[in-house]
């Protein structure tokens, strides 16, 4: 039973760009498609697949009781847009691109509204949703990557905090794999002599600190 | 010297992706920064939006401070109303449930090959009505917008619907090609025995007189069902359909001869025979990894007794995610086989059921 089929060139072509998709993007395509006709479970599917992306982005920017809110306003502010994304491959980064921009809004918005008494620059005296007895190593070893070059921040935490590999942070963010292997490097490379040189536990270093 | 190299390259490897010697420190900040990981990963309920409304605004907005004279812009703004509003006519005036489906019908001198075929008719295609080719004539059929079909010698099938996102057909016998480059789930195939599913791909599909038959994926995937059996039939891999007991196993074709063999005795052979029982111990002794796609839809086509055994020698080939047990495995937990599917790395089965969803909404709001 061997297919005589002799597709027209117009078919050929659809095929050979699906051919080229095939891949981890080819069904995030999919549903990209699908949710710019409007379908909303589709975007549901996206929503899963890079709430830990976005999650990451955000991490190595705002502050962790403000991230989960601001994922979910990412997402929020891309359903709208999502059909003028004219190359539905490229997902992943135009949603990175929306996740920082939204953070650098969100530190803007901050800097200038008054500080309220549960935001002081000390972490014990924040409302935290973990125990900070058992939690002050794990958020002293976040702000020294929050401390790190915006590159290798984003790549460390998306590594090390989300759980991502390498080439799903490249699949993911869009960055090459080269690029993402040089920052893992370099970054891990940063944060272990800042690690090495005592910064968790200097006191002097809490000044500019985040707060978690 | 080379150890030490080695021991680097290791670590290296961990940190890309998690594979290699662990590295104690980069396992201690993993461990210690688990707890800031995203947990909310159910999406919240995304409102509808109106995108071909917004569409054509947003991209021919002209504000007043351009360069251009304001005459200039006005008449911009005219004109892109006017385009905004011939455009949205056109999708009001052209809805696919109107528009049939242009055929080709081919015909070749006996004896000569498919390639002598000439042009004889062109005609449309209406919802509801049914399309023939004898022996020695063949066709072509757009199926609107989306995709095409080839229809081979004595091949009769039915246009049952054809409306925006989705397109149906009814193939009683004969063998159609398929291509389509539509979103996946829009493109369905009734036969007697099961229904085929497109997943964005190109394959063949033979249905006999007896309503048994044979799907052949050439590039993507498909879906075959019926009565809760399904098969995933992704390029490579064909699956036979029977018309008493529906889609068979899946199998990739270039498997071994008595691979093939055994799928199919185990396809026709009874549910509890010998026969049946003899086939599944062909099908676990000759599986290569690859074949892992028989393996996995044959742990829910056997009874639980049997499926230990299956799930050995999957584990063997294509060990399971951590998350999939065997107790879980051996109930059948859906989100496990689904885990395990994703392993075997052939396609995300989230694309599967996505469209189950889907169609199963589409059927209750047309019920």
């Amino acid at each position: 039973m061997q297919s005589t089929l002799d597709f027209g060139p117009r078919v050929l072509e659809h095929l050979l760009v699906t051919e080229e998709q095939a891949g981890p993007h080819d069904s995030d395509a999919i549903f990209v498609r699908a949710a710019q006709q409007g379908d909303t479970e589709a975007f549901g599917q996206l929503y899963r697949r890079y709430v830990r992306m976005v999650h990451g982005i955000l991490l190595g920017r705002v502050r962790h009781v403000e991230v989960e809110d601001l994922v979910q306003e990412v997402f929020l502010r891309a359903l709208p847009r999502v059909c003028e994304l004219r190359d539905t491959s490229r997902f992943g980064s135009w949603l990175a691109t929306i996740a920082r921009n939204l953070a650098v809004d969100h530190y803007r918005h901050a800097q200038t509204r008054p500080e309220r008494p549960d935001e002081g620059s000390d972490p014990d005296e924040q409302p935290a949703k973990f125990s900070v007895s058992a939690n002050r190593e794990a958020a002293e070893i976040l702000d020294c990557i929050r401390s790190l070059p915006e590159a290798y921040r984003e790549t460390l935490i998306l590594r090390l905090v989300e759980g991502m590999t390498g080439p799903e942070i490249a699949a993911k963010t869009g960055l090459s794999p080269g690029s993402v292997r040089v920052n893992l490097h370099r970054g891990m490379n940063q944060l272990r002599q800042k690690l090495a040189l005592g910064e968790l536990r200097n006191p002097n270093n809490r000044k500019n600190r985040m707060t978690v | 010297m080379s150890e030490r190299y080695k021991k680097q390259t290791d670590h290296n490897e961990y940190l890309w992706e998690g594979t290699g010697e662990p590295d104690a420190e980069i396992q201690r900040l993993e461990q210690a920064l688990e707890e800031f990981r995203a947990t909310n990963l159910v999406p919240p309920v995304f409102p509808m939006i109106a995108y071909a409304a917004r569409r054509p605004s947003s991209r021919l907005a002209v504000t007043s401070n351009a360069w251009v004279p304001r005459s200039a812009a006005a008449t911009l703004i005219l004109t892109a109303f006017t385009i905004a509003l011939l455009l949205s006519l056109r999708e009001l005036t052209l809805p696919d449930s109107n528009t049939g489906w242009s055929v080709e019908l081919m015909e070749a001198p006996a004896d000569s090959s498919p390639a002598a075929s000439k042009l004889k008719r062109k005609m449309q295609m209406q919802v509801g009505e049914a399309f023939e080719t004898n022996r020695v004539s063949t066709a072509n059929i757009a199926v609107a917008d989306i995709g095409r079909l080839e229809l081979g010698p004595m091949t009769r099938l039915r246009l049952l619907q054809s409306v925006a996102g989705r397109k149906r057909i009814a193939l009683d016998r004969g063998t159609i090609h398929v291509a389509i480059w539509a979103p996946p789930g829009e493109f369905v195939v009734d036969t007697s025995s099961a229904v085929a599913v497109d997943l964005g791909c190109m394959y063949t599909l033979r249905i006999e007189e007896n309503g048994n038959g044979l799907l052949r994926t050439t590039l993507g995937w498909v879906g075959f069902q019926s009565n809760g059996h399904e098969s995933l039939i992704p390029a490579g891999a064909a699956a036979a359909t029977y018309a008493e007991s529906g889609p068979g196993l899946p199998f990739f074709e270039d498997a071994s001869k008595e691979f093939r063999s055994a799928v199919s005795q185990f396809d026709s052979a009874k549910e509890g025979s010998a026969q049946r029982f003899a086939a599944q111990q062909v099908i676990l002794r000759e599986a290569r990894a690859r074949d892992g796609l028989t393996l996995w839809h044959l742990l829910s086509r056997v009874s639980e007794v049997d499926r230990q055994a299956v799930f050995d020698r999957l584990s063997v080939l294509i060990p399971p995610p951590a998350s999939v047990t065997r107790e879980g495995i051996l109930r059948l937990d859906r989100t496990m086989l689904d885990s395990w599917w994703n392993a075997l790395d052939l396609g995300d089965i989230g694309l599967w059921r996505h469209w189950e969803r889907s169609w199963t909404g589409q059927e209750m709001r047309q019920k």
